[in-house]
């Protein structure tokens, strides 16, 4: 084990203190990514802030038309939340295909948001939803928080505190995921509000999550999935890897989307 | 574990100025994300330190960056590898060429990148984000220093 300093503060604002004198510090949330990183030294911060033990951070509430979620929010809890299931079902359907039962039991909304790896679940339900990141400092919408693979809108110091998430009338989420690390090979969240439709994709772009455009506009004409036939992504800014090419990555995308729309209809 | 991608930028300065610019170990520090240090030790070879923090991953690569196919004011290769210790290595350059355009000067650059050790073992799922993730904040960079800080990569 090498030598890190480790606190445990008890407000936020003694947690954002911490992180702004430390050198090279980074914010423990759930630990789901930053602790394996640590373990095999792909990581060695000098000090690690844990927000275990700030009050206020957890929590699943019902605030008039938006849906509320602290950043220290379990994947479990929202996946098993009785208001989370009824607001959104589609969010909850979405954390429980998220990771294996370790990471859900550990890992939070607020730490998968701050990291934004560019195959993970929850930046496509929040870009879908068009979702508010509320953080120590600002509300930053999520079109303008998501800013490339493990790119985001935050500053140095500024700490997720909330999301909220507005309800949408329809919403699904469909994901092809990779049998070994249940990342997204492809994973699209659909979701319509009023007359409003948002499609965003995770884990096939190669700048991480991006909203698709021509869906949004077919879908916007009849929500069905028949609107859908003959759309595809452009293959243009599609990853490509071992995994699956960039035109086996948007057929998915094409495929998940309609199956995305089906279960939004189910409901 | 390799990685290609190819690309162009549009820059508003003449063939020549891009060249220099190309050439100077000021613009090319300031253009190299996380390089920390970028010494001379040759007129075509330079040492550097470069951290680089991923997501959840951060590592310091040891190495040198070396010019070579030079022809002024047409274009070259750069090409660099550093040691990340414990994290594996990494690796990679660009073929850079210059051209008039209307505006100024059509950089097209041609990029090849890989990486070995613990970082290919579990990044394999993220190396080509990350690699063009990087290849577009220096081609964005060396933008920003040829026109003066006004213009982005195109």
């Amino acid at each position: 084990m090498y030598a890190f300093e480790f606190h445990r503060p008890t407000s936020l604002r003694q947690a954002a203190n911490l992180l702004a004198k430390a050198e090279d510090g980074r914010v423990l949330a759930g630990g789901q990514s930053l602790l394996p990183m640590m373990k095999l030294r792909l990581a060695s911060p000098g000090t690690v802030i844990d927000l275990g033990g700030v009050p206020g951070m957890t929590g699943i509430e019902r605030k008039g038309r938006s849906l509320v979620i602290g950043a220290m929010t379990r994947h479990a809890e929202v996946e098993n939340s009785p208001v989370v299931k009824e607001a959104i079902p589609a969010l909850a359907h979405l954390v429980s295909v998220l990771g294996d039962p370790a990471v859900r039991n550990r890992g939070t909304i607020g730490g998968s948001l701050a990291n934004n790896d560019p195959s993970a679940d929850y930046p496509a339900a929040c870009l879908a939803l068009g979702a508010t990141i509320v953080t120590n400092r600002r509300r930053i919408a999520a079109d303008e928080f998501f800013q490339g693979v493990f790119t985001t809108a935050l500053e140095e110091g500024e700490i997720i505190v909330k999301v909220s998430f507005p309800v949408p009338s329809r919403a699904g989420y469909e994901k092809f995921r990779h049998p070994a690390s249940r990342f997204a090979l492809a994973g699209v969240f659909v979701a319509k509000r009023g007359g409003e439709v948002r499609v965003a994709v995770t884990g096939a772009g190669d700048s991480g999550v991006f909203r698709w455009e021509a869906a949004e506009t077919a879908l916007q004409g009849r929500f069905v999935p028949k609107s859908l036939d003959g759309l595809k992504p452009s293959t243009d800014g599609m990853n490509s890897d071992i995994h699956a090419d960039a035109a086996y990555r948007a057929h998915l995308v094409a495929v998940m989307a309609r199956r995305a729309v089906e279960k939004a209809l189910r409901r | 574990m390799a990685f290609t991608m190819t690309g162009e930028v549009d820059l508003p300065a003449d063939r020549e100025t891009v060249w220099a610019k190309l050439n100077d170990p000021d613009v090319l520090k300031a253009s190299i994300p996380g390089c920390q240090e970028l010494e001379k030790t040759s007129d075509t070879s330079f040492a550097a330190v470069v951290a680089l923090k991923i997501g959840p991953v951060k590592a310091t690569f040891r190495g040198k960056v070396n010019l070579t196919d030079l022809k002024p004011p047409e274009g070259y290769r750069i090409a660099g590898e550093g040691d990340g210790g414990v994290a594996g290595f990494a690796k990679g350059g660009a073929d850079v060429a210059l051209s008039p355009s209307e505006t100024g000067t059509k950089l097209a650059y041609n990029v090849d990148a890989q990486i070995g050790g613990k970082l290919a073992q579990l990044g394999g799922r993220l190396i080509n984000g990350v690699a063009k993730k990087l290849a577009d904040e220096f081609f964005a960079n060396f933008a920003r220093a040829v026109s003066g800080g006004t213009a982005d990569a195109a």
